[in-house]
């Protein structure tokens, strides 16, 4: 399994560099207005920002669903490694934990810089305990949710419709949390979304003829 | 462990409502050299895509080494080499990379084996695999797939797009490997001369189906083709069964006919022919008679 994780992050290392890329705007933009004057408002500047980027990020992972499936189908890997002793379900096994290891790159350093800032600069007004799990969840799992649509139209990519498909669905996801806002509700749907997604993709990938 | 390392039952396959494979049936008992013949597009590579568990059957099954193709474990996996048509080796791998990649994967791996083939190969290491030719490609499937000492080793067309001299280089090898570890192979070629060399059974895939499906003397004995010359026209029916094929040019007919024994000599006797000649048939003019479209199936004996 490790060397199926190590071949995947080394022929997907383009994602972990624009991962740690990504996390190191994001982190510039949350430290900035601290040595700047008229704090709240760049903060609210800021905020606009990060949450441009991270709709970025999101369909980065998007991006990365697909590129990793699309790979493998176009350089028929799959249909080489299953002729060693290597199962399909392991090989996507492995694939699915080189996303999430590549979607924890860049929210880990954002968690911890939170964390950090929190304590350094507690805001004068009472916060919400949770309020920094649910909100970095709800990151994730969003992320995590994008990247399982991109890996189901990257598998499907022999025809525009499901690539398009998937792509829509990100933005309709993307949209909700932006609406709806981060929370327990919103992480249980996200969570019933991407059981589902799993499943479909474990399905098509270890049905498809390689 | 069964002694058939090989079984396919009754397989049947579909490509969008076309019949590909139509109820194939045949075993490859352990240790067995098995040439799988077939015109382009007959279905052998179908069959090991199914074998290997890369294609779903439509109906019917198929096993390997005991284990049911769709479920074959990781540690019978790692029994089966395989060289696949047109060698689909990770092309924008280099070729250290590769080999590391499968030695990671492997659960043997005879490293000392693995580099006398590199070195006979003479294959580079630090190239990508795009950039080897077809041959030297073939040559590293080949290495590679020989480096887990596999029980069974299945070579689809390990030869197609190679030049006569690496054609020839990679059967001298791949006879020395099989001679000296005594595996059971599948072969699938449509290059006879290449089968017959290897090949202990042959099986002939023709229009979905296994019109042959014995050793490769038993073949060679049994299939005849007779040049018969009546003293008038040749009669509509000589009431011979397992007629492969028949052909007519005035007074002469020629058949080739499956099982040929002094029965059917006989009943081909009552019509007195001014003469019946046996024509002289390798394993290319047997594989041409048993592909017509018309041809019929070889019945066992």
């Amino acid at each position: 399994m490790l060397t199926l994780i190590k071949r995947e992050i080394r022929d997907h290392v383009v994602y972990f560099f624009a991962a740690v890329i990504f996390s190191s705007i994001l982190i510039s933009i949350s430290l900035t207005p601290i040595f700047e004057s008229r704090r709240h408002y760049r903060l609210l500047s800021g905020l606009g920002t990060v949450i441009t980027i991270t709709a970025i990020v999101i369909f980065g992972f998007f991006a990365m669903g697909v590129g990793q499936m699309y790979t493998d189908k176009n350089r028929k890997i799959s249909a080489f490694l299953s002729t060693l002793p290597v199962s399909r379900s392991r090989i996507l096994i492995a694939r699915i934990v080189t996303g999430t290891l590549a979607i924890l790159t860049l929210i880990v350093p954002q968690v911890i810089v939170t964390i950090i800032l929190l304590r350094l600069y507690a805001p004068p007004v009472p916060v919400y305990s949770g309020f920094i799990a649910e909100v970095f969840a709800g990151i994730f799992l969003t992320a995590f949710a994008c990247y399982c649509i991109g890996l189901q139209a990257g598998w499907s990519s022999s025809s525009i419709v499901p690539a398009m498909g998937g792509f829509g669905l990100t933005c309709i996801l993307v949209s909700l949390i932006l609406i709806k806002g981060f929370g327990l509700h919103i992480i249980v749907i996200l969570i019933l979304f991407i059981i589902a997604s799993l499943i479909r993709i474990r399905h098509l990938f270890t049905s498809t003829p390689l | 462990m069964d002694e058939n390392v090989i079984k396919v039952e009754n397989l049947v396959k579909y490509f969008d409502g076309r019949c590909v494979l139509d109820g194939i049936n045949f075993d490859v008992p352990q240790g067995c050299i098995y040439g799988l013949l077939g015109r382009n597009g007959a279905g052998k590579t179908t069959i090991i895509r199914i074998l290997l568990g890369l294609e779903p059957a439509t109906r019917g099954e198929t096993s390997l080494l005991g284990r049911k193709s769709t479920r074959l474990p990781a540690k019978i996996r790692g029994q089966i080499g395989c060289v696949a048509e047109g060698h689909n080796l990770i092309q924008n791998y280099k070729v250290s990379r590769l080999i590391k990649l499968c030695k990671d994967l492997s659960r043997q791996w005879n490293g000392e084996s693995f580099d006398h083939l590199m070195e006979t190969f003479r294959l580079p290491r630090d190239r990508r695999v795009r950039d080897l030719s077809m041959g030297m490609r073939a040559q590293l499937n080949l290495a590679l797939a020989m480096a887990i000492d596999p029980e069974l080793l299945i070579l689809d067309d390990p030869t197609l797009g190679l030049d006569t001299v690496a054609r020839r280089q990679f059967l001298e090898l791949a006879i020395d490997i099989i001679q000296q570890q005594g595996r059971t192979i599948l072969f699938c070629s449509h290059i006879l001369s290449d089968v017959e060399r290897i090949a202990e059974r042959i099986g002939i895939l023709a229009a979905g189906k296994l019109v042959v499906d014995c050793s490769l003397e038993e073949l060679k004995t049994r299939v005849k083709k007779l040049r018969i010359i009546f003293p008038e026209s040749p009669p509509d029916d000589l009431y011979l069964t397992e007629i492969i094929n028949r052909q007519i040019q005035g007074r002469e007919m020629a058949i080739t006919v499956a099982n040929w024994n002094r029965q059917k000599q006989a009943i081909l006797e009552t019509f007195k022919p001014s003469s019946c000649t046996e024509v002289p048939m390798s394993l290319e003019d047997i594989f041409i008679e048993c592909t017509r479209p018309d041809s019929e199936p070889i019945e066992a004996a």
